[in-house]
């Protein structure tokens, strides 16, 4: 079968005066028609810039995706001349942002820039866009969508943005949603909406999702399978339950253990990951975590693994994997965790 | 919007009546005595005089009701004749005019007008688009070459410069002249059969049909031109450089170019609007020292118009032609600020909706 979106080790380097950042080192991954995603790390571990690339929307100067594949549709959209990668963005694929403070244009109303896209892509009257705008905003779950058209965007409130956000980018039907931590700037309540909004209209609408957070709780619910990347690497990839019981990498076991557990039958202190994250000036010659890992041994420091399987679709770039995975089902036990 | 405009014009009076509150102030530093010496052009002023001149015109009346009086007029206490008032267009006699203040206005005024409106022209084409241009190309040679013309015409003081454009364009070139016009053309523009229709000189030679006129008056203002406004396209091509490149990094930019929309309709559907609200707030202030910089460059190309008039006036203490000056300078300013108020509401939502 082949799949909807295939990255084959995609390198995205920014070339500034203090020298090269490694943003993305080579990640490879794919996703199905109608499967959902999750690309989790902290900030600055190349998952927004990963998408980024994806989209085309790195700036040039200084950022440049320096090698790897992005096939979609039969073409590799690396590939594509500017005019044509216009077609499939906003179109084919279709993106929600992090901060819907910013990510609206403050001077435009709300229906100017719902039905920009449409006109462009799907080739309809504006008339016809401001129709299928309103019909779009009251699916998001916005009361009386048709009079808010004429509203601009300092007169809706964070979560009500996010929507007109999420309605902007399906406006055309995409194939593939990315969403960038569009959750992360809105309170815990309405973010649980906006998570149960998506998962509503992909069922709905049938689309696939890549949905970048740092935090792992949030994707447990709506994603099929889980990608954690740090430095710019994919360190462990695996169906989202396989990964939450089976923990095969030091990086992701810290990111579960740095996690409140409401239900957590004993209380469990929350481990903190000790140290900074890397610096992405440096190219990355040994295990980028290696200076912040308990597992570390010398082999850590000589050579950067490179993803491996370690049960059927779960693959771990780990010397160590093992004994990770030994003291993340101890853990398991004694906090009674069920993903 | 209607409503906002409405309530920006409400507030213009009460501003006027606080800038002519502030100058009027001003004068009262000097006593009556001083004051009344601006009504005698009699040298030595007798007493009698002075005490005539005091009593006739209110002198020593109390602050406020000078102030009435200088708005509205007073009436002679000898032959009940209407005196002053700058409301019914009294400003006085101009001592370096030889005239009254208010003819010395209607004449040298469009002068002046003429030359800031024409120096308008270059500030918007070099300052705005070349600035728009610098940001479009960040860091390319245009950008480059933008930016070191900004800090060239932030340093050059607007007298040197005059002086140098003039000792090398005229003294050494001869291609601009200073004044208005050649010797030829300004006897035959006073004469009948050259009607002055708006007294702007360019405008005239054109509804005149005089394209020889046109031409001569366009070559003697292209170095005043220059000199009044290459401060101002510095200024507005940095502001609007800096804000294009501010608006360039926002994140609506990203989500407009992650549509599908080509970098030319980013640009002007959702950049520029953007970047042009700080730029309104610099444009209207420029346009307003506009009106103080042609002191110095009427002067130095020896043009008839107010600025040349004013610095007349200073150097020889003539406070009337000063005040009007003043005066109308402070009304300039409160009506370009109320237009930028606008200009705001038109490009900015959250202003007009509060």
């Amino acid at each position: 079968m082949t799949h909807l979106l295939e990255v084959r080790n995609l390198e995205t380097r920014f070339f500034t005066e203090e020298g090269i950042v490694h943003a993305v080192n080579g990640i490879t991954y794919t996703l199905n028609e109608g499967e959902s995603l999750g690309i989790v790390g902290e900030s600055g571990s190349g998952k927004s810039v990963g998408v980024l690339s994806v989209m085309g929307l790195i700036p040039n100067p200084p950022g440049r995706v320096t090698a790897g594949e992005v096939i979609y549709g039969g073409r590799d959209l690396l590939k594509l001349t500017p005019s044509e990668m216009r077609r499939v963005r906003g179109h084919e694929i279709a993106m929600v942002f992090q901060d819907p403070m910013t990510s609206l244009n403050p001077v435009l109303t709300i229906g100017r820039q719902m039905t920009e896209a449409m006109e462009l892509h799907l080739s309809i009257d504006h008339e016809t866009a401001m129709k299928r705008a309103a019909e779009l905003l009251s699916m998001v779950g916005l009361p009386n969508a048709a009079d808010r058209l004429n509203d601009y965007p300092h007169q809706f409130s964070g979560g009500q943005r996010q929507r007109v956000g999420i309605a902007m980018a399906l406006s055309c039907n995409p194939s593939i949603l990315i969403a960038d931590e569009p959750t992360t700037a809105l309170d815990v309540t309405i973010q649980a909406q906006i998570v149960d909004l998506v998962k509503r209209l992909k069922e709905k609408i049938g689309m696939a999702v890549i949905w970048i957070t740092h935090d792992l709780g949030v994707v447990a619910s709506l994603v099929e399978k889980v990608a954690v990347m740090y430095s710019g690497f994919i360190v462990e990839t695996a169906p989202v339950h396989e990964l939450y019981q089976n923990t095969s990498h030091p990086y992701t076991l810290g990111l579960l253990e740095s996690l409140p557990k409401v239900d957590a039958k004993t209380k469990q202190r929350l481990i903190p990951i000790q140290g900074l994250p890397p610096d992405l000036l440096k190219e990355p010659r040994h295990c980028p975590f290696a200076p912040r890992c308990r597992y570390a041994v010398d082999q850590c420091w000589e050579e950067n693994p490179s993803l491996k399987p370690v049960a059927p679709e779960h693959y771990s770039a780990c010397w160590r994997w093992e004994n990770a995975r030994q003291d993340a089902r101890q853990r398991m036990m004694t906090i009674g965790e069920v993903a | 919007m209607t409503a906002y405009i409405i309530r920006r014009l409400l507030i213009l009076p009460v501003i006027m009546i606080g800038v002519t509150m502030l100058i009027f102030a001003m004068m009262q530093f000097l006593g009556p005595v001083e004051r009344s010496a601006l009504y005698i052009r009699d040298f030595p002023k007798t007493q009698g005089q002075i005490d005539a001149v005091i009593r006739r015109y209110g002198l020593d009346d109390p602050f406020l009701v000078q102030y009435w009086h200088w708005l509205v007029g007073k009436e002679d206490p000898e032959t009940g004749e209407l005196l002053g008032g700058i409301l019914r267009g009294d400003l006085g006699f101009s001592r370096t005019g030889r005239e009254p203040v208010i003819d010395l206005l209607k004449r040298r005024l469009p002068v002046t007008a003429e030359l800031a409106l024409v120096s308008m022209l270059p500030i918007v084409v070099i300052g705005i688009w070349l600035g728009m241009q610098a940001a479009l190309h960040h860091n390319e040679p245009i950008d480059q070459g933008a930016r070191v013309f900004a800090i060239l015409g932030y340093s050059f003081p607007t007298f040197v410069f005059g002086l140098l454009v003039l000792l090398i364009f005229y003294a050494k070139l001869n291609w601009f002249p200073p004044g208005r016009l050649s010797t030829q053309f300004s006897l035959e523009v006073t004469r009948p059969g050259f009607e002055n229709y708006t007294r702007f000189l360019t405008l005239d030679a054109l509804l005149n049909l005089r394209f020889d006129i046109f031409m001569d008056a366009l070559r003697h203002m292209v170095l005043p031109v220059v000199t009044l406004s290459y401060l101002s396209w510095a200024l507005l091509l940095k502001v609007t450089r800096s804000s294009m490149l501010e608006a360039l990094r926002q994140d609506y930019v990203t989500t407009a170019r992650a549509k599908g929309l080509s970098e030319r309709v980013v640009t002007n559907r959702h950049v520029r609007k953007n970047a042009l609200i700080p730029v309104a707030t610099i444009a209207g202030s420029t346009v307003a020292s506009l009106f103080n910089g042609v002191v110095i460059t009427e002067t130095i190309f020896d043009i008839p118009g107010l600025g040349s008039a004013a610095a007349a006036a200073a150097l020889s203490l003539d406070v009337m032609t000063m005040l009007a000056y003043a005066l109308f300078t402070a009304f300039l300013f409160v009506s370009v600020n109320l237009l930028v108020d606008v200009m705001y509401a038109v490009l900015d939502p959250r202003v007009r909706l509060g």
